[in-house]
């Protein structure tokens, strides 16, 4: 009897697939949501059922959260998975799961709302006997403080804005000349983005490692870990690399810090999947950062390494059922890494590079599994996450898991957008990676994004913007080919020639329609004659670029006005059922920086 | 031809130097050749810059292949000598001609020289322009003209005023044999207007150029209207009100690539076709995202240029007359390397309907590429003709009729995919197999129907509707089977009004395949003087 009879899955991509797969092996039904451009994808066809959420920002569609639980009770389903990202440590929405009769597959929304806060965390793992980096649990209120406790833990410190991530509101304070520089930009940077000036301190470590640690609770205090995972490599503080077991974390360390993360999670009242993120010292020191209380990206190492489904430990522990195993059946066999394939330009500083994949094929043969949600004419849109897939290798130990990995990542091909497969490629044969060092700087080196671009080129567009060069040579586009001669198969680079025109097309393409909807200063004017049918949003509201402004109706069509950049909504003239003219003044979408 | 001898010699002006001996001859030309070159004064050529306009001759380097440039009439002066002109007698007037080409193709060019006289129009300088058009003309190769004058040279009369005529009586000869584009770069003012008015295409650059038959001044005398010189005829007014304009850019530089990109998918003269280019798109790819892009509701709209770029070449598609009648998409493109005129009704504006402006902006576009050998590929997704007393009024019958013969008189392949509304007569107007498309085909979510629904049921069950007990739930239940029945492909694919119903995906592959197949196509028609389009 499986536990549930349909599970809604409240993302996108490649997770919302990887959900479906371990619903489908429980016997549960599966559905999809998904937004006006997701349309038809990978995962809307790999569930039972699809309902559509909204238009294409996720602000309208994955991360409304209301819409999905009323989706949900639409469906008939019993529980939703929110995956990773989106909603998945929103506490609120959460509760309005439960609130609905629904069982939520994730941790008490306290506990989520607990991990949320920092500070807050901080102290419960303190109290907990948590070993936390040194530095203040409460927040601090000026830069004297700041100086007060750098003389008690030493230098450098970093200072974060207690609601902060994604490096945003981080300083580094080297000495005690600093700290009021460090204090008043971390406050303010933590009052723009987060709507909270509150800060911390800690001593900010030199060179330290990322490790964290799986962890597992049901509802009956019985509390798990499933090893560690090694994240080091990032960039911008995202992780590109991540592999199990650590090269820097052996059985002692292992079992050390997973009792550390074991009471972690029994300190926050945990229960389902979760994991203690923490920091490694070159001499073995192990502090708590934070817990993230959803199904991580990278959960798929521990996977291969267990061989355990830990969505599938997530479903049963929400219906109720204890976890299926003990600390002691817990083995580790192997080497796991998982690359993740992004759609990314390396050379222009890991700028998304969002496009149209042209030709894909997935990597196979053993030790290899392939996570993802597209497929060839797919659009990788600027509207979500770029990741395209996730490549996962497993093998005896590192040396070979990496050999494993380079086979797989030359095996993969991805026409279209550039991205990071060259960049692996390039990574897993450095020295810092073989050696198994945290690579610090060598990720974003110049050298790197060049080997990378040599790497990828043979299996990627490049588009190339020469016009016939002064000495006459046509442009080209280079094809790979296969052929064979003589009873053997060669690939062939093929330089097409292109059109001697093309670069012009080009340019002229990149020059834009000069947007005839938008004015200067981010006025919003309206394209047709016609009548204001919906305002989507009010004054001074919030917008990322695409947003839907309001919808204006002109011979029965419902056309949508979206915001043209990411701004703030001003001087809204209209309201529904108004008459507009062509031309005329909607709304304007200030820039927010510039008031 | 106003063809008058010349007055003097060139000899005949006082010499400091003689030039008696070959090598005296040699620096002499030499002399003279820098002259011609250098005809504006330093203030005049240092204004025309200050203004982010270049000179005429940057201006034919920067169209032309590099190195390329054959000047003609360098040598050319004006014969005036009233109002003290005979002491102003520049070498080559206010106009540079001459011929070279674009991407290897030969291009006969003029470019008005506002440096000199401030490039009004003389009668050697109208004489200029005629020779280098009727060279055009005789080797059949393009004509581009940019505009960058002052109007008539007032000094000469009514020279000055039968110089414009002998060009405006060339721009016409030359329409429909070789290509003619006009860039305007400067003002351009009264009469002068009409031969950029008679060519197929006009380009102008933003903040620097404008085009009005008579200026602000005038304006405010006669209708008391204030208006600017931008607003009245600057490239933003042109590109959208009236639709003059063709294409805009944003400086000169984008003006003139605007311009050698356009001759791409243009042929040399009517009796070629454009040049082919090997595409790098391949022809066979399918486009997974059109199955997905038609809304479930007739009331959405959906971006008909998304359409049009994925499935034509690399995406390249070159809009004509982008921000004017927005209703109706033109433009160029490719389509397995050869060039197609592409005509979409644009969901996105006006739900795509056909009004006055749209009309008359399709069917030029559609006998322009008629005229020239250019493809024509239609998608259609067309709730109607716009109603309305102002649309009445204001002559759609005419206008609309405009479309509609330009479509049935075009004898070059027409390609045609319903992808949504097909209703009424603008079903026919179109590019509908009765007015002999060649391929007509139709996406699933086709309705091809004398009307929408709602309006159909109204009318069809009038009687019915006011008997009923319940009209709502009778008028529901009567415009579903409605819907069931005639909102979709199916019934003209019954009769072969169109040939196939394909899977949005395909469209490009069937496409490719259907313009190869139609591209010898060869339409004779019954022999007269010309057709009398209701124009």
């Amino acid at each position: 009897m499986p536990p549930f009879s349909k599970v809604l899955v409240a993302n996108r991509g490649e997770i919302a697939i990887r959900v479906f797969r371990t619903l489908r092996e429980l016997g549960i039904g599966c559905v999809a949501v998904y937004s006006e451009v997701d349309r038809g994808r990978a995962h809307v066809r790999a569930a039972d059922e699809a309902y559509l959420v909204g238009p294409g920002p996720a602000a309208e569609s994955y991360l409304r959260g209301d819409i999905i639980v009323e989706t949900a009770l639409r469906a008939g389903a019993e529980a939703i998975h929110p995956g990773y990202g989106f909603l998945a440590e929103n506490a609120a929405f959460a509760r309005l799961v439960e609130e609905a009769g629904l069982t939520w597959v994730g941790p008490p929304p306290d506990a989520i709302e607990l991990m949320g806060t920092k500070t807050a965390a901080r102290r419960i793992m303190q109290e907990a006997g948590v070993p936390i980096v040194p530095g203040a649990v409460d927040p601090v209120g000026s830069p004297a403080e700041v100086n007060a406790l750098g003389d008690e833990i030493g230098y450098p410190l970093i200072l974060k804005a207690a609601a902060g991530g994604g490096g945003k509101g981080m300083e580094i304070v080297r000495g005690p000349d600093e700290a009021e520089r460090a204090f008043e930009a971390a406050t303010r940077q933590g009052e723009k983005y987060f709507a909270d000036p509150a800060v911390y301190v800690e001593r900010y470590l030199e060179d330290p490692r990322h490790v964290e640690v799986q962890v597992l609770a049901d509802a009956y205090g019985n509390a798990i870990h499933l090893g560690e995972r090694d994240c080091t490599i990032q960039r911008r503080h995202q992780k590109l690399v991540e592999e199990t077991p650590s090269p820097a974390v052996d059985d002692a360390l292992r079992a050390r810090i997973g009792q550390i993360a074991v009471d972690a999670a029994r300190a926050a009242g945990y229960r389902s999947a979760g994991t203690v993120e923490g920091l490694l010292t070159p001499e073995g020191e192990y502090f708590f950062m934070e817990m993230n209380t959803r199904i991580q990206v990278e959960h798929t190492v521990t996977e291969a390494v267990t061989g355990l489904d830990l969505v599938r430990e997530q479903i049963l522990v929400a219906a109720g059922e204890p976890l299926s195993l003990a600390q002691q059946d817990v083995v580790l066999r192997g080497h796991a890494i998982e690359c993740r394939i992004n759609a990314e330009d390396v050379a222009k500083g890991f700028l998304p590079a969002p496009g149209r994949i042209t030709a894909y094929r997935e990597p196979a043969g053993p030790g290899v599994r392939v996570d993802s949600g597209v497929e060839a004419g797919d659009e990788v849109s600027g509207l979500y996450d770029p990741m395209i897939a996730k490549l996962i290798v497993h093998d005896v130990d590192r040396e070979r898991a990496i050999a494993r990995m380079l086979r797989a990542l030359a095996e993969f091909r991805i026409e279209g957008p550039r991205t990071l497969l060259g960049f692996h490629r390039a990574l897993l044969e450095h020295p810092c990676f073989v050696c198994g060092e945290t690579c610090e700087g060598v990720v974003e080196s110049e050298e790197l994004a060049k080997r990378a671009d040599e790497l990828e080129e043979p299996f990627s567009h490049k588009t190339t913007s020469m016009t016939r060069g002064p000495d006459g040579v046509l442009p080209t586009v280079p094809r790979i080919v296969g052929v064979e001669v003589d009873g053997r198969s060669f690939d062939v680079r093929l330089h097409v020639t292109e059109p001697p025109w093309a670069g012009l097309g080009r340019r002229r393409r990149e020059r834009g329609g000069s947007g005839a909807a938008v004015g200067a200063n981010g006025a919003v004017l309206s394209p047709m004659q016609g009548t204001v049918l919906k305002v989507a949003v009010a004054e001074g509201d919030a917008v990322d670029a695409g947003q839907l402004l309001l919808v204006v109706e002109a011979m029965k069509m419902e056309n949508e006005i979206v915001a043209p950049r990411v701004g703030v909504v001003r001087e809204l003239a209209v309201t529904p059922g108004a008459g507009v003219t062509s031309g005329q003044l909607l709304c304007l979408v200030a820039d927010p920086d510039g008031e | 031809m106003l063809l008058v001898a010349p007055e003097r010699s060139l000899g005949s002006r006082p010499m400091a130097t003689r030039h008696e001996t070959t090598e005296e001859k040699l620096a002499w030309l030499r002399e003279l050749g820098e002259a011609a070159a250098h005809a504006g004064s330093e203030k005049a050529i240092a204004r025309q810059h200050e203004r982010g306009k270049l000179l005429a001759r940057e201006r034919i380097e920067l169209l032309l292949d590099a190195g390329s440039f054959v000047e003609l009439d360098r040598f050319v002066r004006h014969r005036e000598t009233e109002f003290g002109m005979r002491e102003k007698r520049p070498w080559g007037d206010a106009v540079v001609t001459g011929y070279g080409t674009v991407f290897g193709r030969p291009v006969c060019v003029f470019s008005q020289d506002f440096t000199v006289f401030g490039g009004s129009l003389s009668e050697v300088f109208a004489e200029k322009v005629c020779k280098v058009m009727d060279m055009a003309v005789r080797v059949g190769c393009p004509v581009v003209g940019i505009n960058d004058s002052g109007g008539a040279r007032i000094q000469e009369g009514v020279v000055s005023l039968a110089g414009y005529a002998e060009i405006f009586w060339r721009n016409v000869q030359a329409s429909g044999v070789v290509p003619q584009v006009s860039l305007v770069m400067g003002p351009c003012a009264g009469g002068a207007v009409y031969s950029p008015a008679i060519t197929d295409f006009v380009l102008m650059t933003e903040g620097s150029s404008y085009m009005f038959i008579t200026g602000p001044d005038v304006v405010k005398t006669v209708t008391g209207e204030d208006v600017s010189f931008e607003e009245l005829g600057g490239a933003a007014a042109h590109a959208t009100k009236s639709g003059v304009a063709h294409l805009v850019a944003p400086d000169e530089q984008a003006c003139i690539d605007d311009a050698r990109y356009l001759l791409t998918f243009l042929p040399q003269n009517n009796l070629e076709t454009a040049p082919y280019a090997a595409p790098t798109d391949p022809a066979d790819r399918e486009s997974p995202e059109l199955d997905t892009l038609i809304p479930d509701s007739p009331h959405k709209p959906y971006d008909m240029k998304r359409v049009i770029e994925t499935v034509v070449d690399e995406g390249a598609f070159l809009e004509i007359q982008p921000r004017h009648a927005e209703n109706i998409v033109c433009g160029f493109a490719r389509l397995g390397g050869h060039a197609v005129g592409v005509v979409g009704n644009q969901p996105s504006a006006l739900a795509g309907v056909l009004d006055i402006d749209a009309s008359v902006k399709a069917a030029r576009f559609v006998r322009t590429c008629d005229a020239f050998n250019v493809p024509l590929l239609t998608f259609v997704d067309v709730p109607g003709f716009l109603p309305g007393t102002a649309q009445e009024w204001g002559g759609i019958i005419r206008h609309g009729a405009k479309l509609l013969y330009a479509y049935a008189e075009a004898t070059v392949p027409k390609l045609t995919v319903v992808t949504r509304k097909a209703y009424g007569g603008a079903y026919d107007v179109m590019s509908s197999k009765h007015i002999r498309a060649d391929v007509n085909v139709a996406w699933p979510t086709a309705e091809v129907a004398v009307m929408g629904p709602d309006g159909a049921v109204n009318i069809v069950f009038r009687h019915e509707l006011e008997e009923t007990d319940d009209p709502k739930a009778r008028r529901a239940e009567l415009i579903a089977d409605y819907k069931e029945r005639f909102a979709n492909p199916y019934s003209a694919a019954e009769r072969g009004y169109v040939d196939d119903v394909i899977e949005p995906r395909r469209t490009r592959p069937y496409l490719v395949r259907a313009l190869e197949a139609t591209l010898t196509k060869r339409e004779p028609g019954p022999k007269r003087k010309h057709g009398n389009i209701p124009l």
